[in-house]
């Protein structure tokens, strides 16, 4: 044991690897910043460059890109309020307004050290307890999934906002725009009307831009009797990383927690950072003394995000290496790559290749490393795109999201879907609807319903989701996470009521 | 939102009673609209065939999922028109309305020309058509002034040419070539 990590050592600390890596680590941070440029999109793009590479380095390579681009997408998130990848999608809630508040270095620094901290987590998760958690992973079945999606469905109770009819119809439409295009199980077309611009369906990402990026950008350049070329965030920059360091050390339950969950999630073959960031968001807002803090700049609501997306780096492992099933796209991409190298994924891949298992081990450790150098040295170079007027950003930025949106399938009609739902983002916006459920509902809607259905073809008999105890327990916590986010909407209501009817 | 973007929870809680109105008019609008969808597309799922292989067809899902945006926005409306009521009634809020609309003027703006860019982008190709779409779009918030002109014509220049360049040449990803001029 001790050779092969010894072995996966020496391949991973060997110079040219270590450059590589950074290199893949900087691809992987400005990938990720630019809104519709996934982590998927640039470890694709990554791929065919490994091929000449030994395998172990070809493979650190991409996980450096991979633990970049999930810290990466915090950068858009933090100082424009645009996520640049959907795992990013719950640090806008806190991380803008923080920014915004005149504390953009602490936004993305407290971004960077949970993404640092949350990836070394999942990392010692991955190493100890790999196998019995990918046993537990494989075993679930759709019955499991679809409550788990029903619990995760729940979270639209926090994230609604003002309204709360608001959010649940932001919430259902998300659903209804996911069943826009062929079924998930048979490919028959549904609610295309005959337009070939459904007939593919929308794709996530850009309904992802649209709503979030394209509905800030019109946003900003809204007049209310001041001038509107100014820069975004124009008060002064702070930036004191150590300090930021110990913040959120301070907030070790929220950190063990979000990055928990966000193993939990990784690990679950077909969730991802997308969800696991809204979850991690979630479960700190409900666990929190002030949950009427989040969404308004905590610190809190940055960590928990952000410990919570990349913790999915090493949960994602945790299948791949122990069963050979990967838990995201990135990650079958991942088991693609070994695959071209001649190493054949699967149970007895740790035993047949420990000095490669360790060798990834060591190389997701090293890449969070190297990520958190490249944020920390790059950071003020990022923060001046807060100096940058609104006439630069603003049209410079829209560019980027038609180039995301184009590049992900190379289609021009997803272009005018871009369009189309950039204006219905643009008007919800205006009109106070909650956009996090919307994009929640697209995440969620074809899990949930592939799920179901092939529950029911296996089994007709819907009382199995209660039969079967995962899959009731989960039940169970979404009922209780309803009642739970009623009663605390019922009582910050009563609370507010109170303030307002007390004599001045 | 920007400290000058309009909150329009904050609005409506500090607003005179027009301006809740007018908002909430608008909401009324959103909801009869989303509602008129809903029914439209539970109506088209349900003339979906049913599978011979399972239970739930591939109609029942969407179905289902708009039966409920229907009911969420039936109550929606009627929500909003007793707090149309308590604020003033109708006359009131669309006299507010255009007040609504100027305010987002340059947005409104900005977002034609999006549309216009987007129609034009497999005509005239990425480059010449993002050049233009720049350099009105950085005018328009900016102004027209001897400085504003100048750097935005260098602006539109990089972020078109030089972007297309970059995707071409570094990272292998093509955009659009235009039909007229293969730029």
């Amino acid at each position: 044991m001790l050779d092969a990590f010894l072995q996966g050592a020496h391949q991973v600390f060997a110079f040219d690897t270590l450059i590589y890596m950074l290199i893949g680590s900087v691809a992987g941070i400005v990938a990720a910043a630019i809104p519709g440029f996934t982590v998927t999109m640039a470890i694709i793009l990554t791929l065919p460059l490994t091929f000449a590479m030994e395998p172990l380095q070809g493979i650190s390579v991409m996980l450096s890109v991979y633990v970049g681009g999930y810290t990466g997408g915090l950068i858009s998130a933090a100082l424009l309020g645009i996520p640049g990848t959907p795992s990013s999608v719950a640090t806008t809630f806190d991380a803008f307004p923080m920014a915004r508040k005149g504390e953009p270095g602490r936004a993305l620094s407290l971004g960077v050290w949970a993404s640092f901290f949350g990836t070394l987590i999942s990392t010692v998760v991955l190493i100890v307890a790999a196998p019995p958690l990918a046993v537990v992973a494989v075993r679930l079945g759709p019955w499991e999934y679809f409550s788990l999606i029903v619990f995760a469905l729940t979270i639209v109770a926090s994230l609604v906002g003002n309204s709360l009819i608001r959010g649940l119809i932001a919430g259902v439409i998300g659903l209804g725009i996911a069943t826009i295009g062929p079924d998930p199980m048979m490919g028959r077309p549904r609610l295309t009307f005959d337009m070939d611009l459904l007939a593919p369906g929308l794709p996530f990402l850009v309904v992802l831009i649209g709503i979030f990026a394209i509905s800030q950008l019109l946003g900003e350049v809204e007049i209310h009797g001041k001038k509107v070329n100014h820069a975004l965030i124009p008060k002064s920059i702070d930036f004191k990383t150590w300090e930021v360091m110990r913040e959120v050390l301070m907030r070790p339950v929220n950190l063990l927690r979000s990055s928990m969950v966000g193993v939990v999630i990784g690990a679950l073959p077909g969730a991802g950072g997308s969800i696991a960031n809204l979850l991690a968001y979630d479960q700190a807002k409900r666990s929190s003394k002030t949950p009427e803090a989040f969404g308004q700049g905590t610190a809190d609501g940055v960590v928990a995000s952000e410990a919570g997306n990349s913790a999915t780096a090493g949960g994602g492992l945790i299948p791949l290496i122990s069963l050979g099933i990967p838990g995201s796209a990135v990650d079958a991409i991942l088991m693609a790559s070994l695959m071209v190298h001649g190493v054949s994924v699967g149970p007895r891949l740790i035993l047949d290749h420990a000095d490669l298992v360790y060798g990834m081990f060591i190389a997701l450790t090293v890449a969070s490393f190297m990520m958190l150098v490249v944020c920390v040295a790059s950071m003020r170079l990022f923060l001046r795109v807060t100096d940058i007027p609104k006439q630069f950003i603003v049209p410079t930025v829209m560019i980027c999201c038609v180039i995301g949106a184009f590049a992900l399938n190379n289609r021009v009609s997803d272009l005018y879907l871009l369009g189309a739902i950039g204006l219905v983002g643009y008007i919800l916006k205006c009109l106070d609807y909650p956009l996090a459920p919307l994009v929640l509902g697209v995440i969620l809607g074809p899990i949930a319903e592939t799920n179901l259905r092939r529950a029911l073809m296996s089994d007709g008999d819907w009382t199995v989701f209660l039969t079967r105890p995962i899959s009731a327990l989960l039940l169970a916590a979404a009922v209780l996470s309803v009642v739970f986010s009623i009663r605390s909407i019922w009582k910050s209501r009563k609370n507010e009521n109170g303030k307002n009817s007390a004599p001045a | 939102m920007s400290a000058e973007t309009e909150n329009p929870a904050v609005v409506d809680a500090q607003a005179s009673a027009a301006t809740r109105a007018r908002n909430e008019l608008a909401r009324l609008v959103s909801y009869l609209v989303f509602g008129g969808i809903a029914v439209f597309c539970a109506w088209r799922a349900s003339s979906l065939p049913a599978s011979r292989w399972e239970p739930l067809g591939a109609g029942s899902f969407p179905k289902l999922v708009f039966i409920v945006l229907a009911v969420l926005c039936l109550f929606a409306v009627l929500r909003s028109l007793v707090e149309i009521q308590r604020n003033g009634g109708m006359p009131e809020a669309v006299y507010a309305f255009g007040r609504w609309l100027r305010i987002r003027r340059v947005s409104f703006a900005i977002y034609g020309l999006l549309v216009v860019y987007l129609a034009v982008l497999p005509v005239l190709g990425f480059s010449l058509a993002t050049f233009g779409f720049l350099l009105v779009t950085q005018l328009l918030i900016a102004g027209v002034t001897r400085k504003t002109v100048i750097q935005s014509i260098i602006a539109a220049l990089v972020f078109s040419f030089g972007l297309n360049a970059l995707f071409a040449d570094v990272f292998n990803v093509f955009l659009p070539r235009g039909v007229l001029i293969a730029f």
